[in-house]
């Protein structure tokens, strides 16, 4: 893995020399064996900094919560923000620039490589701790992970405990970065990519209906996987409506007449519109990075939605998401040779 | 207790399946297949009555969710037409119309949703038979899937 040492350096020479008003990276968890995101404004805070296989998340939803954050703040702290960012988090970030939500100048992007590592899941890491709670994971460096808990440690092969989407990354790094970490590889020894979507989508249509349908009837609509996506940064939420304002004055026409696209209950046939159209406003932008997948309480594999439009778009569209702020995005843009045949 | 209202809904299926004559939200652009569908009309081409008709301004500017949703209230089939491309009087909003609607199907597809229940066809000004063939077609294999209730709200 990358030297956190040179992390560290970098971060505090740019707190010092005031030209970031913060430093957005991993520190130490308290509540579980994975990091926690931490906003580093001291210099002498970023020896807290770390990176290793337990960095899961993506910071590039800080950038987004922080922008929305200044919008309302009176005075405002100009000032660009650095970022940790793994490969994931790198091309989210590129898509935040691509689509101008946030401008280039705004951020200072700090890129590491992962290298031949990842980031373990930590569901995987239970099932192969039998139970057993982990306290510290770490790279063995000839395709292990030390795995540590309260009462010993073990090793156990890397590929049982990383993250499904780690597996199949073949850009582990950032392509837009203003600092780089690490070593640019791009021939990883793990899976092919989108062998779980192959997987569903070889299943007949009534196995497929019959899979989703038992995912999305335990759904509990809590939205976590819409607060955890750094894409998911509309300020109203075609589910929430919270622009319409019943006061009043409002009639009971008005009130009957407005559009409802999704009930707010959890019912399956709900459920599935809002995964359906979450997943379809994600076209193009999904860097795959996993979040919603991890953050679900109910374990709702929504990975494979938007691996599968991801799939689509690199196969029928050659288009890849987060390689380029320049390109326009999928929906926007349109060749020739664009599939025609379905048309009648 | 509980037998009675399943003998009932065994009934009604029979009775659906029998005369089940399929819902179709017809998504038409202003521009070409609306006229092309008054044109089948005003031209008397027998085609069946199922396709309820919805103008819009462009076949670009049908989002995935008047799609997704016309499924949810409970429509049987979706179509979505528009100019042939590079007839847009837009000149591109058929194109990128093409790039969306591609993928709204393959969506519906990996959900598990019939992949013949959405459609989408280009239909000139000038083809009032294409679009009653259209609809035909449609309705002919609708009838065949018997009605959708993979995306169907529960009311």
């Amino acid at each position: 893995m990358v030297a956190i040492e040179d992390i560290r350096a970098r971060a505090k020479e740019l707190l010092e020399s005031g030209k970031v008003r913060s430093v957005l990276g991993y520190r130490r968890g308290t509540a579980s064996v994975l990091a926690e995101p931490a906003f580093v404004t001291a210099p002498e805070d970023t020896a807290a900094l770390v990176l290793d296989a337990t960095c899961v998340e993506n910071l590039a939803l800080y950038l987004v919560n922080e922008k929305k954050r200044q919008k309302t703040q009176r005075s405002q702290d100009t000032r660009p923000l650095a970022v940790v960012a793994k490969g994931c988090d790198g091309r989210a970030i590129t898509v935040l620039l691509q689509e101008n939500y946030i401008k280039r100048d705004e951020v200072v992007i700090l890129g590491v490589s992962c290298e031949n590592g990842g980031m373990i899941d930590t569901h995987k890491l239970s099932r192969a701790l039998r139970g057993k709670a982990a306290t510290g994971a770490a790279f063995d460096g000839n395709g292990g992970i030390k795995v540590a808990f309260t009462a010993g440690e073990t090793t156990v092969p890397a590929a049982e405990v990383l993250a499904a989407r780690c597996l199949e990354c073949t850009k582990a790094y950032p392509l837009v970065s203003d600092y780089f970490f690490g070593d640019k590889i791009d021939e990883r020894s793990y899976s092919p990519r989108f062998t779980a979507v192959s997987a569903i989508a070889e299943k007949s249509p009534e196995e497929r209906s019959a899979f989703w349908a038992g995912h999305f009837e335990r759904c509990i609509r809590c939205y976590a996987c819409r607060a955890v996506c750094p894409m998911c940064y509309c300020d109203e939420c075609v589910v929430d409506s919270t622009s319409f304002i019943v006061n009043p004055t409002t009639s009971a026409d008005e009130k009957a007449c407005r559009i409802r696209w999704i009930q707010r209950s959890a019912s399956p046939s709900e459920n599935a519109m809002y995964h359906m159209v979450r997943a379809i406003h994600l076209a193009g932008r999904c860097t795959d990075c996993g979040e919603c997948e991890r953050v679900c309480p109910v374990n709702i594999p929504l990975r494979l939605l938007n691996t599968m439009l991801e799939r689509e778009a690199l196969e029928m569209f050659e288009y890849a998401p987060g390689l380029d702020p320049e390109q326009p995005s999928l929906i926007s843009s349109f060749r020739d040779g664009d599939p025609n045949d379905f048309i009648r | 207790m509980n037998k009675v209202p399943e003998a009932v809904e065994t009934r009604n299926d029979k009775n659906e399946v029998q005369d089940f004559e399929p819902k179709v939200v017809a998504f038409l652009c202003k521009w070409c297949s609306s006229a092309g569908s008054d044109l089948a009309g005003v031209s008397r081409l027998q085609y069946p009555p199922n396709a309820v008709p919805i103008q819009v301004m462009c076949s670009g500017s049908v989002s995935p969710m008047y799609i997704m949703s016309a499924f949810n209230k409970g429509a049987d089939g979706v179509l979505v037409s528009g100019c042939h491309p590079g007839d847009c009087h837009y000149l591109k909003g058929n194109f990128y119309a093409r790039r969306r609607i591609y993928l709204v199907q393959k969506l519906l597809k990996f959900i598990g949703l019939e992949p013949e229940r959405f459609r989408m066809s280009w239909v000139s000004a000038a083809e009032g038979v294409k679009y009653a063939e259209v609809v035909t077609d449609f309705v002919k294999d609708l009838k065949a899937l018997g009605p959708q209730r993979k995306l169907k709200a529960k009311v």
